[in-house]
């Protein structure tokens, strides 16, 4: 799709999500700096920051304590993802009334491609003004809307007048809205590229579209093709809603650094019975494991793993995870993850395996691995657990080895919970 | 060292050296061909530490015996393109010369006493067979044996001797492949089992330049040798345990199609054409002296093809890879072949000759 393409994406982005969630579900926080995300003492961060609190500079990603220095009035509260999620769905569910075409980005912030919607709903500019309106209307929460031939321009649309903003851009303006702005705006060039474009002495989308593309090509690979052509305000995407998930995982940073490999080993199996109960969730199965460990001196390091088929079994995620944490350098951590990549539909043909996995694997301990050989029982146990968990809340069934840590209340939930993140994309 | 010789037959000695000399090492000595000149004989020795070669030539007049160690691929290279019916090799100091007619090249010896020692043939061979049973067997189990990293053990081809019996088994976990066939004089109680690596067994196939030679096999702890007239190759084991493959042969099943070896490929081929890259999966579904054979993939569309076959039961469907089922069906020696299964979920077991079976795991669709 080209600047001249017909003027049908639509690029929805929540104001200060997170935030604005809670002021509305506490009317009394309007007009303060709010803040959600993890206390200082433990290492939290900011997941998002109202307009009040970023007028003093804080931002989402920013640590927590950092934050509290640039305002120490904010009020900080623990995220309550279970709330974000339904509203997330309530958002998106408006979208879908306006186009089939919706591709979400994160719980906040979405794609349509409108095209095709015209007779029944008019054109892109006034669908934005009526998702706008729905949103606030049916959760009382504001919205920006970018309007723009392509992806690219859409999001940059939705930037521009933010919060509470809609922008359009229409092909002929593409150039006026592109050319003033710092080359850092485009997608894909990050803080490196940008001063290596800047040395070039290029500063300004508009001086990067005035180089020759073979030039770029020359300086940046395939990636400065990529960049010439959104400077110039081409992107071939599409608005896509069956977006295929790529990875899924979970990590956490630990309010102290964890040096027992045994609690770390437990830690691990709890992300792998989460890991996996959101890829059955999803109906999806992976195939490559992979740990991640911070040491306390900030070097991080990843091991991954691929198995002979995929899985999304809880304990065959933790034992590989777990063998690549035994070969780990020991150490104390302030961060330990695992996500599993390489998905698949669960519906998509497997081939079988002649021996069990015992067998084929070198599966360190003998006993486990015999055990993961049954995984055909695993499975069908673990459907009857899953849907208790579906019903009575995912803790319901949790591995013996991890009930302990429940018990004393270490479940995760009693913490707030910026420092675990549930990755994907 | 001086040897004249015929130029085609150390062409070919040292094209097959080659096959074990590896091109790049990081004991950079092995990257050599050994050249040892005896009273009228000129042997080849290479290896790459885990498999290596004696290659004889006979024929050859030499006029002063000694070893030289000289690099393999450029040796090769200059024999192959050198014109002349004779070459003379000739070593003085550090240099090789090879000459023939007015064409000569200077190679740089490499001190003999770094060429690792390599194995020779001695004391009493454990069987004797034809080479053609021998390299039969290996090219019918073979292609089976696993190829990506992680499981050593089935990197290799089981060999294993049992009383008057030669049997090979390799498997890369969803395809298995056995292959057996009588030979003399094995005698022996009890069973020899050894796992050959892949690379080995098929030098010795290469090292078997007559099929209606015989050849002698010798089953060593760490190694096992094969010799024919002018080659002996060695092997180093792959230690490690081997599944336990009788168990997954099924032994009695419910289903049996019987089917033309050459149509039921040629139909399979048609039907692969349209699947994905990913799993790849045809279906067979078969009813009375019926086969269909079903493939699709969600980019590029779906296939049917349609073929009689001997088939009695009620009806019945299972899937498989296509291209396990086309390995098998290169290797197969019989016209009719037939395949036998109990149900969709449980390995498909083909009969592609006397004495030949290959098991295919099916794929399977969730949900």
């Amino acid at each position: 799709m080209s600047p001249s393409s017909p003027l049908t994406i639509l690029h929805v982005d929540m104001d200060a999500f997170y935030a604005s969630v809670e002021v509305r579900d506490n009317p009394s926080l309007a007009g303060l700096p709010v803040c959600v995300g993890g206390p200082a003492s433990s290492r939290g961060v900011i997941s998002a920051a109202s307009y009040e609190a970023r007028a003093f500079g804080v931002h989402s990603a920013m640590p927590t304590a950092q934050a509290r220095r640039k305002c120490p009035n904010m009020v900080l509260l623990p995220p309550d993802f279970d709330r974000y999620t339904a509203v997330s769905k309530q958002v998106m569910d408006i979208f879908r009334r306006y186009t089939p075409t919706v591709e979400p980005l994160s719980l906040d912030e979405a794609f349509l491609d409108v095209a095709g919607s015209e007779r029944l709903f008019g054109d892109a500019r006034e669908v934005a003004v009526r998702v706008r309106a729905d949103i606030l209307r049916e959760t009382g929460l504001v919205a920006s809307v970018g309007v723009a031939p392509t992806k690219f321009l859409a999001k940059l649309a939705s930037d521009l007048d933010k919060p509470d903003g809609l922008r359009i851009i229409e092909p002929d303006q593409v150039r006026e809205v592109l050319d003033p702005l710092p080359v850092s705006k485009i997608f894909g060039v990050g803080p490196r590229t940008a001063r290596r474009l800047n040395q070039q002495g290029v500063e300004t989308i508009g001086d990067l579209a005035q180089l020759p593309r073979a030039e770029v090509q020359a300086e940046y690979g395939a990636s400065g093709l990529w960049i010439h052509d959104l400077a110039h305000g081409i992107d071939l995407r599409r608005v896509s809603s069956q977006r295929v998930e790529k990875s899924h995982g979970m990590e956490r940073t630990f309010p102290k650094d964890v040096s027992d490999f045994e609690e770390l080993g437990n830690m691990l199996l709890s992300f792998s019975e989460e890991v996996a109960f959101t890829l059955r969730d999803k109906g999806l199965r992976g195939r490559t494991v992979t740990l991640k460990v911070r040491y306390a001196d900030f070097r991080t390091i990843t091991r991954t793993r691929t198995l002979e088929f995929a899985t999304n079994l809880g304990p065959r995620i933790f034992s590989t995870a777990k063998q690549l944490l035994d070969k780990v350098d020991r150490g104390p951590l302030r961060l330990l993850g695992v996500q599993v990549s390489r998905l698949e539909d669960v519906r998509q043909p497997a081939q079988g395996s002649l021996f069990g996995a015992a067998e084929t694997e070198d599966s360190g301990e003998g006993s486990r691995a015999a055990w993961m050989a049954s995984s055909e029982k695993l499975s069908a146990a673990t459907e009857s657990m899953d849907e208790l968990r579906r019903r009575y809340g995912r803790r319901t069934v949790v591995p013996a080895s991890l009930l302990r840590q429940l018990r004393e209340g270490d479940d995760g939930r009693a913490e707030p919970k910026p420092e675990i993140a549930e990755t994907a994309d | 060292m001086k040897v004249i010789c015929d130029r085609e037959k150390l062409r070919e000695g040292l094209a097959l050296a080659n096959n074990v000399i590896p091109a790049k090492s990081t004991k950079p000595v092995v990257e050599n061909v050994c050249l040892v000149a005896t009273d009228n004989a000129l042997e080849l020795v290479g290896t790459d530490m885990e498999v290596s070669l004696r290659y004889c030539i006979d024929d050859v007049k030499v006029e002063d015996p000694g070893t030289a160690v000289i690099p393999a691929r450029v040796a090769f290279d200059f024999v192959r393109d050198l014109s002349g019916e004779t070459i003379t090799l000739e070593v003085k100091g550090n240099t090789c010369t090879i000459e023939s007619g007015a064409d000569t090249c200077e190679l740089v010896t490499v001190d003999p006493d770094e060429f690792p020692v390599v194995a020779r043939f001695d004391g009493e061979s454990t069987i004797t067979m034809q080479g053609g049973n021998f390299a039969k067997l290996v090219d019918q189990t073979a292609f089976a044996a696993a190829r990506e990293p992680g499981r050593y053990a089935m990197h290799g081809v089981l060999a294993e001797l049992e009383a008057d019996t030669l049997r090979m088994i390799a498997t890369d976990g969803r395809r298995l492949a056995l292959s057996e066939t009588p030979v003399d004089g094995a005698g022996g109680d009890g069973v020899v089992q050894c796992i050959v690596p892949t690379r080995g067994m098929q030098m010795f196939v290469r090292a078997i330049s007559d099929p209606l030679d015989q050849i002698q096999l010798q089953f060593g702890e760490t190694k096992v040798g094969l010799k024919t007239k002018n080659a002996e190759v060695f092997a180093r084991l792959i230690d490690g345990e081997f599944p336990r493959y009788a168990a997954v042969i099924p032994a009695e099943t419910t289903r049996r199609m019987e089917a033309d070896r050459d149509l039921l490929a040629k139909k399979l081929r048609l039907v692969a054409n349209v699947t994905g890259d990913e799993a790849r999966a045809v279906k067979l579904k078969m009813s009375k002296n019926k086969l269909e054979i079903f493939g699709q993939s969600a980019g590029r569309g779906e296939a049917t093809a349609h073929m009689e076959v001997d088939y009695k039961g009620d009806s019945a469907e299972i899937a498989f890879n296509p291209d396990y089922v086309i390995d098998g069906l290169k290797n197969c020696t019989l016209d009719t072949l037939s395949l036998e299964f109990t149900e969709h979920t449980s390995p498909g077991k083909f009969q592609l000759g006397e004495g030949y079976v290959y098991v295919v795991m099916p794929i399977t669709v969730d949900v």
